[in-house]
């Protein structure tokens, strides 16, 4: 490339530009410093907290003719929150990319708006009673959570000033990971079911879903693993159809994953985390040897499995059969009760939705965890849902750009890897709860009721911000002397 | 390793593109499909959420209407005088409906396609939802009189007022009645428990007993007999007809008697084996000599004449669902069985309204209105939907024969000896009648029902009654004031 390219010039929206481009700098007056976008991003996220507020002050005048009296409190809290964590990408991650926790506000924010207009409405729209498993603080504990997921959002922004540090954990973190996805299955249901996913460690009212961390841990673990093996990985086997496979020696890191994904889904009853995690590692696998051969044993694997699973695990089964069959007449008021009313919520909204506070999101059993998706839809219409499936869209897309600007491997993989199990976390409750696969119960990200998955939806943010920050930092500059008109860099 | 990044990108994209697909099958293309699957709360519940139409009387009193309420729904349904418009508008619940809210709900809810242009204004302007209002021919002078009346008797009841020149309804009630308020509430457990109460009540409070009831109409079936005779040309109301004391069957040893088995005498017939003039056995309501008639005009002339006034008729809506009355076929032409059809005993069955379509069709000239209730539907922006047009339901008789009917039903209450005289005859309106005290149960052991049908004022008829009350007794006692204080209400709220 010989045209002079600078990152973040006004040419340049984004700010991605080709990093490894030769920066000729001083030729033409004073270095053109690349931006950080930080007023843009500042910008953005006054807009994402106006449309939040705006969200609670419509659920208010729609359920109760009046702007909600808490407007004030929460709202201030809420900006201060957002501003906070603008102030703090200022300081750690001044080039990370800009449109990653404007989104994230949004979504935190429409969640809680959402969490309290369920609140308000009660069970079956009776006010004097409270949904299952929510509360009348659900919405003060959301805030809370959104507050320690910011935290958590700041800390790991703090701690890991250069992705390629956690690479030295890589074992630890895969061990922490596993120690978190095998406890919910270890302990007694008593203390680690809810609802009948046996994925939560539940102590005195208190509950933690440690999958949600254990998903952060093995992405970290699957980069370092990968990083390192991936020149054995990708060596070519036999030919096949075209196709290279790998030696089958090689074999051994699918089928373990593949196994411990099966552990999950019998132990656990949890079929949506083991898609996750099986999806996670195939995708990192495939971007670490760019062999599309893994990805093909990989989806035989897991399509195999489920197949398996489903004729011997009743559980499993019965997810088959409610997806192929909702509306009979034994699974209606049964098994299939959920997953139809959360069709009846999106078909009752139609294309333009009820209005925040005027649809009946609470016939839905679980409304407000793992079916919020369809409150959404109901109230906010297929207009609504198509913006939120946007902005989950530009989230994963943006750190896979991210993915693409890093140099590092490791960052690579690290940020392929988070991106991708978000956009395929999206997909799974989404798929499920509007019938395109089978309905399995996992959060929706930033949106659903609950800490686990709120903060570490904010510390999987604060790491793909980490990478694009340390992708978009442009070189140091060297001190310029007067006649040094051009510095050659490496890349 | 940016190729197979850029790949992972085209996924991702892929994905997100089906869940968008996913999304718009959902709500663009699925909802009408959704909407009539089993268990859909919203879509049922959602008839609460906008103000469903109010049902009016004919003199703009309202008498069932939505208010806003707090809760799930928005609008609860409320009846201001729930026990006298009960038969009338019946109810709306949660899950199910009867009389005008039913019979008319496509327009008291506002699913008529009539209304859907209105409707998607009102979306667009930001109005909410309304359904339309519908008024009735109901007259509630004449309703809350003819409910006070039939209360005050405390028996089983039913009472309908029909105009005779339209056919419309201007009063229709039952006692004992239910309040359909209870049916309003939106707890499944106390409507159930409302329900329950009324199905169990062995006074039947659901029953509509002015149209879905049938009684043996008794005396007041001469009304069709007298009919039947003077449409065959041989008889006038001055005809001497054959009337003795007991009229021997054939076929059967058993005779027919007069009430308390008196003579058919007017003076003129102390033996009992002579002859009176028509009007005169009309008036006192001679047995033996309708029985006597009945058999001599034959089954099927009579009945060819009932079905005329609008009986054997299962069809008639008014648009509440009208029982039929009948006058069914006697087996084997018996003429005994002959003779009791004709004076309205052995199988006969009228309902109130038929009652008061008899007198109706006599006070019209011969010319039967079709019975209706629904004045008027008018849409939320007061653009009328639906304006009632009376339509005849037929000729019953020929001018002349109802002139000859009226005449004898002036009588009866005109003429001092005339079976209504005491209790219907008032100085400053004439009213025209037949009374009926009909004999049931086993062997007759049953209490006597009260039948009573009349219209007024003779010169111009404006209102038409018909009463029945079981176990009544006689109906110039029982039922007759009632019709008196309908008719005196109805034209006195029509006089101002």
């Amino acid at each position: 490339m010989s045209v002079v390219a600078t990152p973040g010039q006004p040419g340049d929206p984004a700010g991605t530009g080709p990093l490894h481009a030769p920066v000729h700098a001083a030729q033409q007056g004073p270095v053109p410093m690349p931006r950080g976008r930080r007023r843009t991003e500042l910008a953005m996220l006054v807009f994402a907290v106006a449309v939040v507020l705006f969200a609670y002050a419509s659920v208010g005048l729609s359920m109760t003719g009046r702007i909600p009296a808490g407007i004030l409190g929460y709202g201030l809290a809420f900006a201060l929150l957002m501003l906070l964590a603008h102030l703090a990408i200022r300081w750690l991650a001044p080039w990370a990319d800009p449109l990653m926790l404007p989104l994230a506000a949004l979504l935190n924010g429409l969640g809680i708006v959402m969490i309290y207009r369920l609140q308000q409405s009660g069970r079956d729209g009776n006010a004097g009673r409270v949904i299952s498993t929510m509360s009348t603080s659900s919405t003060v504990l959301q805030v809370i959570w959104s507050t320690v997921g910011v935290a958590a959002f700041i800390a790991v922004l703090a701690l890991v000033r250069e992705p390629r540090t956690l690479q030295r954990y890589t074992y630890t973190l895969g061990a922490v990971g596993l120690v978190l996805l095998a406890i919910p299955a270890l302990l007694p249901s008593s203390l680690s079911e809810v609802n009948g996913a046996k994925v939560w460690i539940s102590v005195g009212g208190f509950s933690v879903q440690p999958g949600e961390f254990a998903k952060l841990a093995l992405a970290v673990f699957f980069a370092g693993y990968l990083v390192a093996k991936r020149d054995v990985l990708s060596l070519a086997g036999r030919r096949v159809l075209g196709i290279d496979l790998p030696r089958a020696r090689d074999l051994g890191p699918v089928l373990i994953a593949w196994g411990a994904s099966l552990l999950i889904l019998v132990f656990e009853t949890d079929i949506g985390t083991s898609a996750l995690f099986f999806g996670m590692f195939l995708v990192m696998l495939y971007v670490a040897t760019q062999r599309t051969s893994w990805l093909l044993i990989g989806g035989v694997l897991f399509v195999s499995g489920a197949y398996v699973a489903s004729k011997l695990f009743a559980h499993v089964h019965e997810r088959v059969d409610i997806w192929l069959h909702p509306f009979a007449a034994q699974n209606v008021y049964h098994s299939s009760y959920q997953l139809v009313q959360g069709l009846y919520g999106m078909g009752y909204g139609g294309v333009l939705g009820t209005g925040l506070g005027n649809g009946q999101p609470y016939w839905t059993p679980l409304v407000q965890s793992d079916f919020i998706f369809t409150a959404f839809g109901e109230e906010l219409g297929l207009t609504g849902l198509m913006a939120i499936l946007l902005i989950y869209g530009l989230i994963a897309e943006r750190g896979l750009r991210a993915a693409v600007a890093v140099r590092d491997p490791f960052s690579k993989l690290l940020a392929a890897g988070l991106s991708f199990v978000l956009a395929l976390q999206v997909f799974v409750i989404v798929g499920g709860v509007t019938r395109l696969i089978p309905l399995t119960g996992i959060t929706t990200p930033f949106l659903s009721q609950g800490g686990s998955s709120l903060v570490a939806s904010w510390m999987l943010i604060a790491l793909l911000m980490r990478i694009s920050d340390t992708a978009r930092r442009p070189a140091p500059q060297p001190i310029q002397e007067e006649g040094m008109t051009q510095v050659v860099r490496g890349g | 390793m940016n190729r197979a990044l850029r790949r992972i990108s085209l996924v991702v994209l892929a994905m997100f593109l089906l869940l968008l697909l996913s999304v718009n099958y959902v709500q663009a293309f699925e909802p009408s499909s959704l909407a009539v699957q089993r268990g859909n709360a919203r879509v049922f519940s959602q008839q609460y959420q906008y103000q469903r139409g109010s049902i009016l009387t004919s003199n703009n009193k309202t008498i069932a209407e939505s208010v806003h309420v707090k809760g799930i729904y928005a609008y609860q349904r409320s009846y201001p005088d729930p026990l006298v418009y009960a038969p009338v508008t019946g109810y709306d619940s949660l899950y199910s409906a009867t009389g005008i809210e039913k019979t008319e709900d496509k327009f008291l809810s506002g699913s008529d396609p009539q209304l859907t242009v209105h409707n998607l204004i009102d979306l667009v302007t930001g109005k909410p939802r309304r359904g339309a209002t519908v008024q009735l021919t109901v007259n509630s002078a004449a309703q809350t009189a003819a409910y006070n009346a039939l209360k005050e008797t405390g028996l089983p009841s039913g009472a309908v007022a029909l105009d005779p020149k339209t056919g419309a309804v201007l009063a229709l009630a039952s006692y004992p009645t239910f309040n359909p308020n209870k049916y309003a509430t939106f707890n499944s457990a106390q409507l159930k428990r409302a329900d329950n109460r009324y199905l169990k009540d062995p006074a039947q409070p659901l029953l509509n007993r002015a149209i879905n009831q049938t009684f043996p109409p008794g005396s007041t079936f001469k009304v069709v007999t007298s009919s039947t005779a003077f449409s065959t040309g041989n008889y006038n109301q001055q005809t001497r007809v054959y009337a003795p004391t007991n009229l021997k069957l054939p076929g059967t040893t058993k005779e027919l008697i007069n009430f308390d088995n008196l003579p058919c005498d007017n003076g003129s017939n102390p033996t009992g084996n002579g002859k009176v003039p028509f009007i005169y056995a009309f008036t006192v309501s001679c047995n033996t000599v309708f029985g006597n008639l009945g058999m001599q005009l034959g089954d099927n002339a009579i009945r060819q004449q009932a079905v005329k006034f609008g009986m054997n008729d299962a069809n008639l809506r008014i648009p509440l669902p009208v029982s039929a009355s009948s006058y069914p076929p006697i087996p084997g032409n018996d003429p005994a069985l002959t003779a009791y059809s004709a004076i309205g005993q052995y199988s006969d069955q009228v309902t109130p309204l038929q009652e008061a379509m008899f007198s109706a069709a006599i006070a019209n000239n011969g010319t039967l209105m079709t019975p209706y209730m629904v004045q008027k539907v008018t849409a939320p922006d007061l653009t009328p939907l639906e304006t009632a047009q009376p339509t005849p339901l037929g000729q019953t008789v020929s001018p002349s024969v109802a002139a000859n009917v009226s005449q004898m039903m002036v009588d009866v209450v005109k003429q001092p000896y005339g079976t209504a005289h005491n209790t219907a005859f008032l100085p400053n309106i004439a009213i025209a009648a037949k009374t009926g005290t009909a004999q049931n149960g086993a062997n007759n052991t049953g209490l006597d029902d009260a039948v009573f049908t009349c219209f007024a004022p003779v010169s111009n008829p404006q209102i038409a009654v018909g009463v029945i009350v079981k176990g009544g007794g006689l109906g110039a006692d029982a039922s007759a004031p009632i019709a008196v204080k309908i008719i005196q209400a109805y034209l006195a709220s029509q006089a101002k």
